[in-house]
Formats: structure tokens, sequence, C-alpha cells
């Protein structure tokens, strides 16, 4: 169409329509366009219509087409553009509901098992499945028990108020170690009962853990505290030795430290057993090279254990021509710090919440 | 125990050329774990761990022995001129009977000389240090060298003969480290005219010592029970080497080798003149035999070990060892007192095939297991709730400060009784009556370091001390105190101290089975001195016996219930209450009203307070919900309940919120 045709400023118009257009940032612009080019009054296209309705009449066939295609361009330029606005308001809208899921959220309180429990029921977890249940006895205890009963002799230092703490009144002491409850056990199912038979001749034998809180007259330091808790174990049965004890050392030791755990089973001496053995695990820390932890030797002793002594079975009225049995004991504490390489005892007492949050746990 | 590796060696050769490492690693399968290795003095230093029943190992030579034993090689001759027994200068007199059998004893006189300087490194690298007085620094270095404690009395400072005998009532003795010491009746002692010259076996006296002036010294080598010296030692605080060795049972053959060896010595370093050796008493008779049945060896070492073997390797330790058919009989040589029972002698036949050989195996299952205890299943389920529920498990010591357990405790208790005869400090002399106390003060640690919240429990036992005795209770305590959601911003921030929190730790206490009414003490708990600066400080705390809970049983068979397949209908009614009225007598009536329904839950939602709302007033908006077995309710018959709750609750005062 000839634009010399059209009157100036529609003709001015049509010539800015695309940069108009362009500029249009929004659907409300757009619409304000689309009313000044083809809207029904006062617009572009109604002043081509009065045009067209007071041309000539053999001019209005090609003025009509030409009205139209100009008609059909603006049309067609604001109905594209409004697409356009319209999928970059959706898109906006998208955005602003959307929410970032890496935000931080509200957190349900998380609490935590204390570490020497954690260690102590997993203990009990381990050997669980070899038929071991929990044996239990008081602290406030006998000299009778924590003593006499393991074949502690007489003198033994360890019976002094510089290593035992003992009660004013009652003549009472604070258990030294968990093995007292070795001797009330071994008391309790040797008594015979009504029909002529002991609880363990009518079992055949017994196993047991023994966790538990003991006491020794220690000040508190980093590596020394005057309460602490030891898991003791004891197998009673006919024909146990030695490699029964190993058997069972090394498959605890591997499910509590890993199947890659390295131990060795080494002599040793305690009152109470006969053979007496110490089981070392490899050094955590340096893995066996020589550190502080394990003073140079690539090991660490981590529990004490043997053969019942004969003593003590027949102290707690059982023959020990018949039957046999193995104990071990273990620190927990020195255990949990090896482990997880605790480097002050005494965090384990002081109960600081981020402590229990890192060192403790749900299971 | 120092040992010092080129003495070791010069008593057995076999270990020359050794390196360090495989020496600890040959001693720790002995049974004698080197827990260090001093490198400063040339030769490495061992620090040996050995156990109480080896004494015979507390020497050189007691260590070479047992090593000779392990390897199968020879110990080095033992360099020593025996001397013939002479005339007694003085007279010993032994009145102890066994506990002192033997008295061996010889008198010098010193000439010129020293202690000779590699005896001198060898005592300053085991940190014995030389006293620069060969008759000291030769005892000291027989005892580290060969086990034996001896002892150098300066003879002129000793007047007329010796006695060894018990002290008397009232005797005193100023020992070598000039402390002036009260003898009890059953301290063993040297004793000369003028009265206790020496505690025997442990220390030498003040006055008979030998100085640099000494010009005639006196020797003791003798024999002293185990036992009495121990008492001794322990009774006077006073653990020397030499209370050590014979503490853990010395050789008594070695008494007059001894007494030879330091002779010898004087002779060497100090051009000493023998003026006569002599002895009192009879060696201890020879421990008996022991018999040791081949079948325990197998039993204890987990295989067949040959007897042959097993004969062999007790030879090596130097027992007689004769076949027979039960067994062997085993005659222990005299420096292992420790070897009296067969047991004993199984375990030093495994000790030498190496604890490495023991075969490893489990022991059948030949009963039943037994269940775990339902004390212990309930504490531990317990621990797991709390610690799911956000709470945090302590421990703490268990022992209190009667000053602080002035109240708390249970009725009839007497803390007296609870009290500890030889405690660590006053603060720790008596056993808990309480947890709450080690709890707060946990609590308070925490909220000091800057902790918002503190969300702690235990579980231990706590002492009562009544007239039947000293209990044991295993009881529960809990503290939770702070602003809700600690640090967390976006839990929002309510105080725990307030009633809120109250009630939250009610409902949680409900789901573990324990109402307000079974909680022993149940109270506001607040960081004293804190409180008005830092208002979110207090929380609530309780105490109370495990067996206030209800059991946990390991297996929990759980019964069905029957529930619904029919819609359930929910109502809200917003009622205007007075500020007064008690929750649970509104939703009780309410409740009541209800009766014969299929009302499945009726509760307060929300608790609304506004100056908006008429004076004295408060909203709750209850919601109640419906849900029939059978059927699918209509809304007219659930419009009718909803109203009969409504008008019970106006009977109580409510009114519908407009």
């Amino acid at each position: 169409m000839d634009l010399a045709l059209l009157p100036p400023e529609v003709a001015q118009a049509h010539g800015s329509f695309p940069a108009a257009l362009a500029a249009c940032a929004d659907l409300d612009g757009l619409m304000r366009l689309k009313g000044a080019f083809v809207g029904r009054e006062g617009s572009h296209a109604a002043r081509l219509m009065e045009l067209l309705k007071a041309a000539p009449k053999e001019e209005k066939r090609d003025l009509g087409a030409a009205i139209n295609t100009l008609k059909n361009v603006w049309e067609e330029g604001l109905k594209g553009r409004q697409a356009e606005l319209e999928a970059a308001r959706k898109q906006a809208a998208a955005l602003g509901n959307a929410w970032d899921p890496d935000l931080p959220a509200p957190c349900p309180p998380t609490g935590a098992l204390h570490p020497l429990t954690r260690l102590m029921d997993r203990l009990v977890d381990v050997f669980r499945p070899l038929g071991y249940h929990v044996e239990e006895g008081p602290e406030a205890e006998t000299e009778a028990h924590n003593f006499d009963g393991l074949n502690i002799p007489e003198d033994h230092p360890a019976r002094g108020s510089a290593d035992t703490f003992y009660f004013k009144e009652q003549a009472l002491l604070l258990r030294t170690h968990t093995s007292p409850v070795q001797v009330r056990v071994l008391q309790r199912i040797a008594a015979v009962g009504p029909d002529g038979l002991s609880e363990l001749e009518r079992a055949g034998g017994i196993r047991f853990l023994a966790p538990g809180r003991v006491y020794r007259k220690d000040e508190i330091d980093p590596t020394h505290s005057p309460m602490f808790h030891q898991v003791e174990g004891m197998l009673v049965g006919k024909g146990i030795g030695m490699h029964h004890l190993k058997g069972t050392l090394a498959y605890a030791m591997k499910a509590l430290f890993g199947p890659g755990a390295e131990v060795r089973f080494r002599p040793s001496y305690f009152p109470f057993v006969e053979p007496g053995a110490e089981m070392d695990v490899r050094c955590p820390l340096c893995g066996g090279s020589g550190c502080r932890v394990c003073k140079g030797s690539g090991w660490v002793e981590l529990l004490g254990a043997g053969l019942i002594h004969p003593n003590v079975l027949r102290l707690a009225g059982i023959d020990p021509e018949v039957w046999s049995g193995f104990a071990f004991g273990m620190g927990v504490e020195r255990t949990a710090m090896m482990v997880s390489q605790t480097p002050d005892l005494r965090l384990f007492f002081e109960n600081d919440q981020r402590f229990l949050k890192t060192m403790g746990g749900l299971d | 125990m120092l040992i010092e590796t080129k003495a070791l060696t010069a008593e057995l050769p076999a270990l020359e050329g050794m390196p360090t490492a495989e020496l600890c690693e040959l001693l720790a399968g002995l049974g004698f774990p080197v827990d260090g290795v001093d490198t400063a003095h040339g030769a490495p230093v061992l620090e040996v761990d050995i156990t109480a029943n080896r004494g015979d190992a507390q020497s050189h030579r007691g260590m070479a022995r047992d090593l000779a034993a392990k390897l199968g090689a020879g110990l080095a001759p033992l360099a020593l001129r025996p001397l013939a027994e002479g005339e007694a200068l003085l007279p010993v007199r032994l009145e102890a009977g066994a506990e002192a059998p033997y008295y061996a004893t010889a008198l010098l006189e010193l000439g010129a000389g020293a202690t000779p300087g590699a005896v001198q490194a060898f005592l300053g690298a085991l940190g014995a240090g030389a006293k620069g007085l060969p008759a000291v620094d030769a005892s000291n270095e027989l005892l580290h060298r060969y086990g034996h404690p001896t002892h150098a009395f300066d003879a002129d400072r000793i007047r007329g003969g010796l006695t060894v005998r018990w002290a008397r009532e009232g005797e005193t003795l100023v020992t070598l480290d000039g402390v002036a010491r009260k003898l009890t009746p059953r301290d063993l002692l040297i004793a000369d005219e003028g009265g206790p010259i020496a505690l025997a076996g442990v220390m030498g006296g003040d006055g008979t010592k030998v100085s640099a002036a000494t010009r005639r010294v006196l020797l003791e080598s003798a024999f002293f029970d185990a036992r009495t010296v121990r008492a001794t030692a322990h009774r006077h605080g006073l653990h020397t080497d030499a209370s050590h060795r014979f503490g853990r049972g010395a050789d008594p053959r070695m008494a007059a080798v001894a007494r030879d060896l330091l002779v010898q010595r004087l002779e060497d370093w100090a051009q000493a003149r023998l003026l006569s050796a002599w002895s009192a008493g009879a060696l201890p008779r020879a421990a008996a035999a022991v018999v040791l049945p081949w079948a325990m060896v197998d039993r204890v070492a987990g295989e067949a070990v040959d007897p042959m073997e097993a004969a062999a390797l007790l030879q090596r330790l130097g027992c007689e060892v004769t076949d027979g058919p039960l067994g062997a009989t085993v005659l222990p040589p005299s420096w292992r007192s420790d070897l009296g029972l067969p047991e004993d002698l199984a375990e030093e036949v495994l000790r030498l095939r190496g604890y490495e050989r023991i075969p490893s195996a489990l022991p059948p299952l030949e009963s039943s297991p037994q269940p775990l205890a339902p004390e212990y299943l309930k504490r531990r389920k317990l621990a797991s709730r709390l610690a799911n529920l956000g709470f945090f498990q302590t421990v703490t010591l268990g022992f209190g400060d009667p000053l602080e357990d002035q109240e708390g405790h249970a009725m009839g208790d007497r803390p007296e009784a609870r009290t500890l005869r030889n405690p660590l400090g006053e603060d720790y002399s008596l056993m808990r009556g309480t947890l709450l106390r080690d709890l707060g003060k946990v609590a308070r640690v925490n909220l000091e370091r800057g902790a918002k919240e503190v969300r702690l429990f235990e579980i231990a036992p706590v002492y009562t001390a009544g007239p039947e005795g000293l209990r044991e209770t295993w009881t529960l305590a809990l503290v939770w105190a702070g602003t809700l959601g600690g640090d967390d911003p976006l839990t929002g921030s309510r105080r725990i101290g307030d009633p809120e929190g109250k009630s939250y730790l009610l409902g949680m206490l409900r789901s573990l089975g324990v109402g307000e009414a079974e909680l022993g003490a149940f109270r506001r708990w607040a960081l004293a001195g804190w409180e008005g600066g830092t208002k979110g400080q207090a929380g609530w705390q309780f105490e109370l016996p495990l067996s206030a809970l209800p059991d946990a049983p390991d297996r929990v068979i759980p019964k069905f219930v029957p529930f619904s397949r029919f819609p359930a209908v929910e109502r809200d009614l917003s009622l205007l209450v007075g500020l007064d009225q008690a929750y649970g007598a509104l939703e009780g009536a309410m409740v009541a009203a209800l009766a014969g329904t299929p009302l499945q839950d009726l509760r307060c939602v929300d608790v609304f307070r506004h100056k908006s709302l008429p004076q004295g007033r408060q909203a709750w908006l209850m919601r109640l919900r419906f849900q029939a077995m059978d059927r699918t309710l209509t809304g007219e018959e659930v419009d009718a309940w909803v109203l009969s709750s409504l008008n019970a609750a106006k009977c109580l005062g409510a009114d519908l919120r407009g």
C-alpha cells in the first residue's frame, strides 16, 4: 500500500509500530498500544475505516484491501507480543512460587544416648547371638563378693582404703570391679534346688555379661576417675579351654572394631583366673608404628581375661573337676576413648551437649 | 620395672644382636609387655610391666631366665666364688620362725676403692643412681641384676649381736629415709642389743647406715616371708625395691649366693678384707610337687599337646618332671613360688608354646540362652525413647556433698548411713540420694557455655539408707530448660519454663506411660542467679524411680483393634470461657454429653486470648471428631451431637463465640 495515501499521522504511527511493540514491557502497556492501533474508537484503524467510508466508490475496494493488510500486520504483531509477554509472566510466576529446598528448615530435636551407654549396649548386642544374657549386682558390695570369692589375697593392696571406698557405718564397700557379679551368679547357680540339682547342673552351663558402674579411689584427671564402667563376661560349661576364650574374644572384637581389627592374645595375671590373658588391639591412632596412645608399642591393652580360677569355682561351691569356664573384663571408658580418640576422660562426665551430640547416638 | 638391654644380654648371650622391637614382642608374648623404651642411656632401657605373681622376673637375670626357657637357650654362668662358712663373729638369733628362717651374713673391713664406672652407669640407666659408696652400690646392683635384696650395716654402729624378731609394742625405728616409725608387734625387724636397726626386707635403719666414714660393714642376705614383708610395707606406706621383691616371693636359694656375690664385689671394688662369713637358720623346704594331668593341659590348650613337649618346656623353666600314670609329677624351681596348682603349670606350658598357637573356637551352646531381664530392658528402652524424643543422656559420678544433701532424699533415709569412710573429699563423701543435683549442675554448665536449650536425662541408681540397710534404686531424672528449639531460629522461641513447656513435657511423659501423679519430684527448675538477667534460663525437672514406669517387655504381641472404614466428620466449636475455667472439667462435661455417640476425639486445638474478647474471657477452639464403625454419619445427627456438647459447655458458663 502506498503510505502516501494515508494520513500523515497514521503513516508515522505505522512507521514506529515495531519499536512501540518491542517497548511494551507488560500486558497493560500492550493493551494500551492495542487500543491505540486497532481499538474500536479513536484508534488508527478506526480512523482508516472512517477514511474508507468517505472514499469515492471506485477507490473503496483497493483502499479496503490495503487497510485490511495494515490492520492484519498490526494485529499479528500485537498477538505475537502478547504471547511473548504472557510466557514471561508465567515464568516469573513460576519462579515466585518455587522453593529452594536447600533453604534451612526447622528440625525436630535430636537427643542421644551417652557414648558409654552406647558402647555397653553394643557389647550386649554383640554377645547376645552367642547366648549371653545380662546379670547385674549392687554397687555397694561386701568384701566377700568383691574380694574373698575372687581368690584375692587378704593382704592384697587393692583392699586397702587407699584404693577402695568403704562405707562408714555398714561393712560394705563400693565395688571396685564388676567381678563380684561373677561371684553372686556362681553362688546362685551352685545352690542345690529341691530336685537335688543345681541350676548349673539343670542348665548345663551359663554365659552372661555384667555391665556396670565401678568405683576406685582415684583423683579425677585426664585418664582416671573415681567412678567408671566395666563390662564383665563369664561362661561356665564343661571342657572349656583357652581356645574357647580366644575364639569368643576374637569374634567379639571383630564385631566391635570391624573385621579388619588385629588383636593379640598374651599371657597375664589376675588372681581370679588361671591361665590369665590380656587382649591387645592394634593401636587405632598409629596403626602399629608407635605413638603416644600406645606408648610406642603399637598395641593398646583392651581387656583382661582367663579361665576361671579353680579356687573361684570352689569357693562358690562348684566342682572345678567337673566345670570349667572363662571370664573377661573390659574398661568401658578406656575403650571408648581409644576408639573415638577422645583426649580426656573427664569429657564423659562433664556431659556437654555438644560432646554428647557428636559422641552419642540413638542406637 | 626397668631392664637395661646390655645387662640383659650379658645374662643371656643368645639375645646378642636381637632388634629391640623383636625383644619387646618376645617379652609381651611371655606376659611382660613393654610400656616404653628409653634410648637416652646408650643401650635401650625397657620399661617392662611385670605382673604381681612374677617376683622371680624382677631382675635382669630373672627376665633372662624366662627368655632362655622360651628360646631354649642357655644363661651365662654366674661369676661366683662360693665362700666357706666361717666363725660367727657376732651371734645371730632367729626368733620369728618360718617368717625369717635363714640369715646369711659376713663381716668385712673396707679398703680404698670406688664403685666401677660401668656399675655406676648401669644404676644410672635404671634411675637408681650410684651413691658412691661401694657397699650400697653393690647391694643395689645385685638387686637389679639378680633380684635378691641385701643390706649392709655399718658394723661399728651395731651393739652386740643381731636378733631377727617381731617388734614390741612401743618400739620405734628411724628408717634410712629419716622417718621415725612406730612399730607394731606384726612388724618383723632386725635388732641389736640397743633395739631395732632395720625393718626386715623393707628398709634399713638410719642409726646403722653405711656412710663415707664406715670402716667395717656387716652384710645381710636373708630370706623373709612374702606376706609379712607386704604387710609391713603396706602398714608403713614404705614400698621399696626390697619390699617389692620379698613381697612377691624371693628365691630362698639366692640368699647365700647373694651374700657371696656381695662380698666378692666389695673385695674387687673396695679392697675389702673378709673377716668371716657365716649364717644362721636353714633354707625353707622346697615347695611340694604338683601333679599335672596331661588331660588338663589338653583341655586348657584346646588341642592335644605332646606330653614330651610339655615336659620339656617345664624342664626348661627349671621344673623337675617325672612322668606317672595320672600325669606328670612336677617340682617347681625354688624361684617360682607362684606355681602351686596344676592350672599354673598348664599356663606355663601354654605361655612358653606361645598364646598365638592356641586355636580359636566358639564354645558349643549347651543350654538355652536366657532372656534379658525386664529391669535391664526397661532401662535400655526408656533411654532409647528419651534420646529419640530429643533428650541427651548424661552420666555423672554419683557422689554427693552432705551440705547439698539437706533436702530431697526419701523419708526415713539417714544420709550418714550413705556416707563413705574414706572419701576423696568432703564434697564426694556420700552416695547420692538424688540425681537431680548432678543433673542440675550439668544443665547449668551447658547454659553457661551458651547452650540455648538443655534437654538432659540420667538413669542411675540412687541410694537410700533406711532401717533395713542400704538400698540402691534405679531412678530416672530429667531436666529440660532454656528456649524451645535452642539455636534453631525456625522453630520459634518459646520459653520452656512457661506453663506451656510443662504441658508439653507432661504430654511426652504420658506417651511413656507416666501421669503427673506418678512424677515424684516434678518442679520448676531455674538457673540460680541467672533468672533475673535471662528469663529463658528456666525449665522443668523431675525424678522418679523406674518402678513407677510400665515394663517394656522384650517381645510385645499387639492385640488387633478394629478401625472404621467409614469417613470421619470433624466439627469445630469456638467457645468463650472464663479465664479461670478449668479445662479438664469442660472437656469432661462435653465428653459426658456425647456418651453413646461415635465420638472419636474431642480436644482444644487452640487457645486465644486477646483484648478484643470480652473482659475476663478467652476463646477455646474445640475440635470434635465423629466416626462410626458401621456407616457414614449424616450431617443432621452430627449437628445434634455438637449442639448437645455445646449445651453441656454452656452449663459451665461457656458461650458460643460469635
